[in-house]
């Protein structure tokens, strides 16, 4: 696994490709809009979208956690996609796996009953403070904090010459905020333009990358 | 009644309208009374409607003497028409012979646009003759008790045949027909088919191909001798006639005194968004055409549409602005002439449209063709030949649509359900499912009721359910319901509705368009320009406004390829260049100053060459090939070549291609010279190295995109209804993804590789291809600039990628772009 780092109020970040987030002063575990039950959902609906990406999620997961093994897992958000239904228990599993303390900054989706989280031992929060750095589901500026968000499932247009192109999810940072990619494996993403003060980091199936950006070519050369 | 008494009353009939009956349509009275199935080939407006009404309400008198005074209720016959704008035209000349013979049989229309109330009351009491369309005649499917319905039809008409075969609203076609002949036990099946190239496989997928049906069953072809003469516009300064374009535009002062020298002319273009620009840009020039001109095209609404349509046969309108929407049915006699605008792709249409002229038996039907870039000038050329050797195309059937199946199974579940020993024979006499082994059957009822494979714990899976006597049925009102909106769905991307804010209904645009707008933005549509104010409820909002714009929305469509035949005419007026003058076509000597421009850097190939042009631009290096075979054949050969240089280094490539030739675009420069030494258009690993360059390009995906809407996978709303299903969307990207990372197996993933392989690839043509190249001289030309060949291919902004190079090598040579400052 290929990963980047950088600091940010002299805390050291570092960007996995699974899209997670680490904050090794805190040993904190940031993951952002897995959209758990979303795959069983469609499927309750009649739409045979395939089961196996449900046990992925898990893997993932798992994954992410066994790398940097964090003291803290915190949930940006989204966790659950839809209200109660079977994936729930195989949460319930996979929670009885994890060491970690586990938070859940709560998203629009997350419509579950925060009592079922706290029974598993989860906190459930609207927001999350923790030195100058506020956590929140929605992207959000507040004076004298760094913001950490999910939500929008932020991913980046690539070009190159020749007419190449690439669209690939990422970590989109701006002066005082820092977005997270969407984690599940059935979820969208919403293309960004990164603006001069945006520092944007791709990720690929096994490393990331960050962008450097230009400025665009004005017209067209052959109209 | 005796047969000969029958005839007789028609032709009595005939006698008082002072017309007499076509020999083809006194063919078809004669094989339906004498209880056979059939094709009938014959042309829009030359009377195939009186060819089958006739005898439908003939048998009916046959079997019912005193039917002036008794009439015996219920459905005799459906009528099948692949456009509701066409049922009001067949329902009056229905009424015509039904009122006119005496009988008390009603006609009835059954369509999207039919009422909620009449649906309800004809569910109660069908009407005797039904004119409806596949997607009706499916969601009946879908009713509770639908063989009562249909229990005593006695005959089902598919019109138009040859719009659907090839498509998968015939595919539907095809089920639903499978369906009713076990219900209805006395169905005789008829089509109607303008001309193409496989009219006999067209019989066979209508009735299937080792039915009783098929055997018991005749071929009539009405002979109408019909002179077809094709005029070429021809650009007076070729010098500065553009290389590139799809609009026209440049030639549009050509068309007035056309316009003005006949009672009527149509224009047809190939595009809605053409067909808007060129209605405002034609007012714009010559106002004092307004009130006399108008513009027809499918997304504007259906009064509109009729007001149109009833004015060319008042002969009140000069000129119309039309799209394909106006190629089928609707008879408009005082039609003088017919302009086609930008190549017609498909000499059947290009004879269809022009059968638009002089519309009467026996008239001259004049076709003026209008270029809009320079090598179109070469196509008018072979459409010339071309319609005098009647070199129509095929229409290609799809085999093993498993979305389609998926849909019917459902459908059936829904209503009755069904049994499978029952309805599995029924399918395997169709032609799309002639070859569907009994394990793909297995898969698809397992993927009906588990949602795949395997019984997975916590899986909460519904849809079909098998009941204890192993009948398949849907018992869960969602799913019923969200099952009959989608039946409507074989088409399209999800449509908006577009309306004044104070209600009044203008027409339907793409989501894709209407969303790159913000409130304020103006576009012109059906033929004004408005003001984008918001997007509610899946209606867009708009109010007229007077500032002027260049939006214009598009409509994404199937793109039509060359035939091989025509292809081959195409290359053979080409290779003319090269002959003396005398023995050029009007058109080919028109063109000797670009061929003139083509020759300082490159040449204008003849039979014995193949050309390959490189140079380079801003862009990047460009690598063009012209095999002048047809599009769908370029994008195969394209993918191939571009798969096979991959693998002697890596690269990345997009694609582009069009009739004439494809481009290789890539940052790097490939020499040509090892292109040739290592052999890369042979056609040895043809089928592996095409599968291959296929995974790698984005040709499967996009067929996935309406397998997924099909089969319910995705579900896309209900856009006209108002109702919102946002928690049920997903994209089809998104799904395709998963389904390769997750199910790669699934048939319905599978079937995207194989439509694009049968229905996009043409293998079979690329082959031939490959041949004919293996004995040309590979002739290659390093050029400083773009050739006028060239042009309209590096120019295409719809492209095709691949790849052989690592992600993480070609994100450090790539850039994100900064947000432009507003």
């Amino acid at each position: 696994m290929n990963t980047q780092s950088t600091l940010i109020r002299n805390q050291t970040i570092i960007f996995h490709p699974s899209g997670t987030l680490f904050w090794e002063e805190k040993s904190m575990l940031l993951i952002s809009d897995v959209h758990l039950g979303k795959v069983s959902h469609f499927r309750k609906f009649g739409a045979a979208v395939p089961w196996n990406a449900i046990t992925r999620n898990f893997e993932l997961m798992d994954e992410a956690i066994n790398f940097f093994s964090p003291e803290e897992v915190v949930f940006l958000g989204d966790l659950f996609h839809s209200s109660l239904n079977s994936e729930w228990k195989l949460f319930e599993q996979w929670m009885a796996t994890v060491i970690s303390k586990v938070i859940l900054v709560a998203g629009n989706h997350d419509i579950i009953s925060p009592l079922k989280y706290e029974n598993l031992g989860i906190d459930v929060l609207s927001e999350m403070i923790s030195d100058e750095f506020l956590l929140t589901h929605h992207p959000e500026e507040r004076d004298g904090y760094f913001n950490f968000s999910g939500h929008i499932h932020p991913a980046i247009r690539l070009r190159g010459e020749g007419r190449q192109s690439l669209r690939l999810p990422c970590f989109f940072k701006s002066t005082n905020q820092m977005i997270l990619p969407a984690f599940g494996t059935f979820t969208g993403s919403h293309i960004l333009e990164p603006k001069h003060d945006n520092e944007v980091y791709a990720i690929t199936e096994d490393a990331v990358f960050k962008i450097e950006l230009s400025i665009p070519n004005r017209g067209r050369h052959f109209s | 009644m005796t047969r000969d008494e029958l005839y007789h009353i028609a032709e009595n009939w005939f006698q008082q309208q002072d017309w007499k009956p076509f020999p083809f349509q006194k063919k078809t009275w004669q094989a339906f009374l004498q209880g056979k199935h059939g094709l009938l080939n014959a042309p829009t407006g030359s009377g195939k409607t009186y060819a089958l009404w006739f005898p439908i309400v003939l048998h009916y008198i046959k079997k019912n003497p005193e039917y002036r005074t008794k009439h015996k209720k219920g459905l005799k016959a459906i009528w099948i028409t692949p456009l509701r704008a066409l049922s009001l035209e067949i329902k009056q000349s229905a009424e015509r012979i039904t009122e006119d013979l005496g009988t008390q049989m009603t006609v009835g229309i059954r369509t999207g646009d039919t009422s909620t109330k009449e649906r309800a009351q004809q569910k109660k009491l069908m009407p005797d003759l039904l004119i409806t369309t596949p997607e009706s005649l499916q969601l009946l499917l879908a009713t509770k008790g639908y063989d009562r319905i249909f229990k005593d039809c006695t005959a089902i008409v598919v019109d138009e045949w040859h719009e659907l075969l090839g498509t998968k609203r015939g595919v539907q076609m095809e089920l639903g027909l499978s369906r009713l002949r076990s219900v209805a036990k006395n169905l005789r099946i008829w089509g109607i088919s303008a001309t193409i190239g496989n009219l006999d496989q067209a019989r066979q997928v209508l009735l299937g191909p080792n039915s009783n049906a098929l055997e018991n069953s005749v071929m009539i072809k009405a002979k109408l001798n019909k002179k077809i003469t094709v005029k070429s516009i021809i650009p007076k300064e070729m010098e500065t006639f553009p290389w590139r374009g799809h609009l026209g535009l440049r030639l549009l002062e050509e068309v007035i005194p056309i316009i003005n020298n006949s009672k009527t002319t149509l224009l047809f273009t190939n595009t809605r968004s053409q067909c808007e620009i060129w209605f405002q840009k034609i007012l714009e020039k010559h106002p004092e055409y307004a009130g006399e001109m108008a513009m027809h095209h499918g997304s504007i609404n259906k009064e509109t549409r009729l007001w149109v349509e009833q004015a060319i046969r008042n002969e009140s309108l000069k000129a119309v602005v039309c799209t394909s929407s106006l190629d089928l049915g609707v008879d408009f006699a005082p039609v003088e002439t017919v302009v086609q605008i930008g190549g017609p792709k498909g000499v059947a249409r290009f004879l269809q449209r022009a059968g638009r002229s002089g519309h009467r038996p026996g008239k001259e039907s004049v076709i003026y063709f209008l270029p809009t870039h320079a090598l179109e000038l070469v196509e008018a050329s072979a459409l010339q030949q071309a319609v005098k050797q009647l070199a129509v195309e095929d229409r290609i059937p799809y085999l093993n649509s498993f979305d389609v199946l998926l849909q019917y199974l459902t459908t059936l579940a829904v209503s009755d359900g069904f049994y499978p020993d029952e309805i599995f024979p029924e399918i395997q006499q169709t032609f799309c499912y002639q070859a569907m082994s009994k394990d793909q059957w297995q898969w698809l009822l397992n993927f009906l009721v588990l949602g795949s494979q395997s019984l997975q714990t916590y899986d909460e899976y519904k849809k079909v359910e098998i009941e204890e006597d192993g009948k398949f049925k849907v018992n869960n009102r969602g799913v019923a319901m969200r099952h009959r909106f989608q039946i409507g769905t074989i088409v399209g991307d999800a449509n908006l509705t577009v309306r004044y804010q104070k209600g009044g209904y203008i027409g339907s645009v793409e989501e894709s368009f209407i969303s790159k707008m913000t409130q304020g933005d103006v576009f012109t549509f059906a033929g004004r320009n408005l003001e984008f104010i918001r997007i509610k409820d899946m209606q867009v909002h708009v109010r007229n406004s007077s500032k002027k714009t260049n939006k214009v929305p598009s409509w994404m469509g199937g793109r039509l390829t060359l035939s091989a035949q025509m292809s081959e005419l195409l290359r053979n007026e080409l290779y003319s260049a090269g002959l003396d003058k005398k023995n050029q076509s009007v058109e080919i000597r028109s063109l000797s100053p670009l061929f003139d421009r083509q020759r300082i850097e490159s040449i204008v190939p003849n039979s014995q060459e193949f050309l390959i042009e490189t140079f380079k631009t801003r862009d990047g290096y460009h690598h063009i090939f012209y095999p002048f075979e047809g599009r769908f054949v370029h994008e195969a050969m394209g993918s191939l070549l571009g798969y096979r240089i991959s693998l002697l280094f890596p690269i990345t490539f997009s694609l582009a291609f069009n009739d004439y030739g494809f481009e290789l675009l890539s940052d790097k420069e490939i020499d040509i010279q090892q292109v040739i030494d290592n052999n890369l258009f042979s056609k040895d690993y043809l089928l592996e190295d095409l599968q291959k360059s296929l995974n790698s390009t984005e040709m499967a995906r996009r067929k996935f995109r309406d397998i997924a809407v099909i089969s319910g996978l995705v579900f896309t709303g209900y856009p006209n209804k108002g109702i919102k299903m946002k928690h049920l969307q997903s994209n089809s990207q998104l799904l395709f993804d998963v389904f390769r990372d997750y199910e790669p197996d699934n048939l319905l993933f599978q079937q995207a590789f194989t439509e694009t392989f049968e229905h996009q690839l043409e293998e079979g043509r690329l082959r031939l291809a490959l041949e004919r190249i293996a004995i040309q001289e590979i002739v290659w030309k390093a050029c400083k600039k773009p050739t006028p060949f060239s042009f309209p291919i590096i120019t295409d902004r719809l492209r095709e990628k691949l790849s052989s190079e690592k992600l993480a090598d070609r994100i450090k040579r790539m850039t994100a772009m900064l947000m432009k400052r507003r």
